[in-house]
């Protein structure tokens, strides 16, 4: 299928083939196109076969002593749990974390290509690092011209650069937003109840992890894609920092623990089983 | 999801040496969100008779409430109470009745026959009974369920080994479910008496 570029050339000049001022810059990045007669069709087909996984529960939120980010880690499909143990906090680099939502290769391959090609590139060409809002805006700009072709990317950029702490959410969709605090995935609304009842701007870090913790808690109890191991990051001035992995079905107990009632029947130990 | 996924839910019956159990989890949610952790997915039809509804929670309750009426009338007028196999059919024949617009349920029956022999059976949404001499299973865990009992089961197992091996089997089966699970509940019977227990799970 010949795709009508007639709009996509730039204005070069018609006169000296060897434009080094533009070199580089005329191709658009992008990958094959697939040789097939039914174009709509096969995308169609493409983003169902790949059928993304939403359950999740991350959040993230700025406070006095930096960013404090936190995510569940379970992985469903339809009704199944295909893992329990998801890493779902993507390290980008030493002073920068991402949050995976939606599609796990998804979100896997573009952190990744994020933090190799577009950070590191930038630290060696620029000898400094990379902003959070730079680092996000570079992101958002690449998930835009994929749009509508079934990428599912709902993530948060938690990073500390010169300016401070930064957050920002990036999806898919291209949207890209910047704010003090976010949770995204199908256990979200139960996550912002816990986070925005007990948030302040001045916690200490024990302070802000608890409150991480338990809106993490909470979604995976009340939703049913969420699960498996509460993981806490901090991030700070030194670069992020893993505060803990706590498996959820014991926070439960902890937090509500059972009362002792009447034992009517005391189990035994079974011999030879 | 379909709609036997709606609700959630996980049950299973265990046979053992003239003894059977029963168990199920306590999720009642809307699709994904959890709404209740304690709801009662068997209950009594009488004392030496259980029955368990997975699937659309609404046409459980219906079932439910239809098949003790039955039970009742029948009570009345035969002065005694149901034997498990007929009950098994009485559900075959209210489930059939809706052949085309069914009742989204699956039941699981368990009961200790003449001479004190288990019997369990389940039958599909639309009233087809499968008999079972080790265990039946049931619900959005089921597929799950069946790997754990295949794996776990014994034959002629006495009531307290029965207790172990049944709720290790569903808890591990809810634990790969996004729909089951938030506890356990589990009967024991024995022609004797009848133990109830709730068990700790995964509250994820």
């Amino acid at each position: 299928m010949k795709l009508d570029t007639t709009g996509l050339e730039s204005a070069l000049p018609l006169f000296g083939a060897n434009c080094q001022m533009v070199d580089g810059f005329t191709a658009a990045p992008a990958f094959d196109l697939p040789t097939t007669l039914d174009f709509d069709g096969f995308q169609k087909e493409a983003i169902q076969m790949v059928k993304p996984a939403k359950g999740t529960t991350t959040l993230a939120f700025i406070f006095k002593e930096g960013v404090m980010v936190a995510a569940d880690s379970r992985a469903s499909m339809g009704g199944y749990i295909s893992s329990q143990s998801v890493k779902k906090i993507i390290e980008i680099n030493p002073y920068m974390l991402g949050t995976m939502a939606g599609g796990a290769a998804d979100c896997q391959f573009w952190h990744r290509n994020l933090g190799i090609k577009v950070c590191r590139l930038h630290e060696l060409a620029n000898k400094r690092r990379i902003s959070v809002t730079g680092a996000s805006k570079l992101l958002a700009n690449i998930l835009y011209s994929y749009r509508g072709m079934g990428l599912s990317v709902g993530t948060m950029i938690a990073g500390w650069d010169e300016t401070g702490p930064g957050l920002y959410y990036v999806d898919s969709e291209g949207g890209r937003l910047k704010g003090p605090r976010f949770s995204v995935g199908s256990g979200s609304p139960y996550a912002y109840g816990v986070l925005d009842s007990g948030y302040r701007y001045d916690m200490s870090i024990e302070e802000a992890a608890e409150l991480a913790r338990r809106a993490i808690y909470h979604a995976t109890f009340r939703d049913g894609a969420s699960g498996g191991v509460a993981s806490v990051y901090h991030v700070g001035p030194n670069g992020w920092k893993k505060l803990s992995g706590d498996d959820v079905g014991e926070l439960h107990y902890k937090y509500y623990p059972v009362t002792p009632s009447t034992v009517e029947q005391e189990m035994v130990e079974v011999s030879g089983a | 999801m379909s709609i036997f996924e709606y609700n959630g839910s996980a049950l299973v019956a265990m046979v053992g040496k003239n003894c059977f159990a029963i168990a199920s989890d306590r999720r009642l949610g809307v699709q994904l969100q959890t709404i209740a952790t304690d709801f009662q997915r068997i209950s009594k039809v009488h004392d030496r008779l259980f029955i368990g509804l997975s699937g659309l929670a609404t046409d459980a309750q219906t079932l439910h409430q239809r098949l003790m009426f039955r039970h009742k009338l029948y009570q009345l007028r035969e002065e005694r109470d149901m034997k498990p196999e007929t009950f098994a059919s009485l559900v075959s024949a209210l489930l059939y009745e809706k052949r085309f617009g069914p009742y989204f349920c699956q039941p699981v029956i368990a009961g200790l026959s003449d001479d004190d022999k288990p019997f369990i059976c389940t039958t599909d949404s639309i009233g087809a009974k499968e008999l079972a001499k080790d265990f039946v299973v049931a619900g959005t865990a089921g597929d799950s369920l069946y790997g754990a009992c295949e794996a776990m089961f014994k034959p002629d197992m006495e009531p307290e080994e029965l207790f172990e091996t049944l709720s290790q089997a569903l808890l591990a089966s809810v634990d790969r479910d996004c729909l089951s699970g938030w506890g356990g509940h589990i009967y024991i019977v024995t022609p004797t008496e009848v133990k109830e227990c709730t068990l700790k799970g995964r509250m994820d």
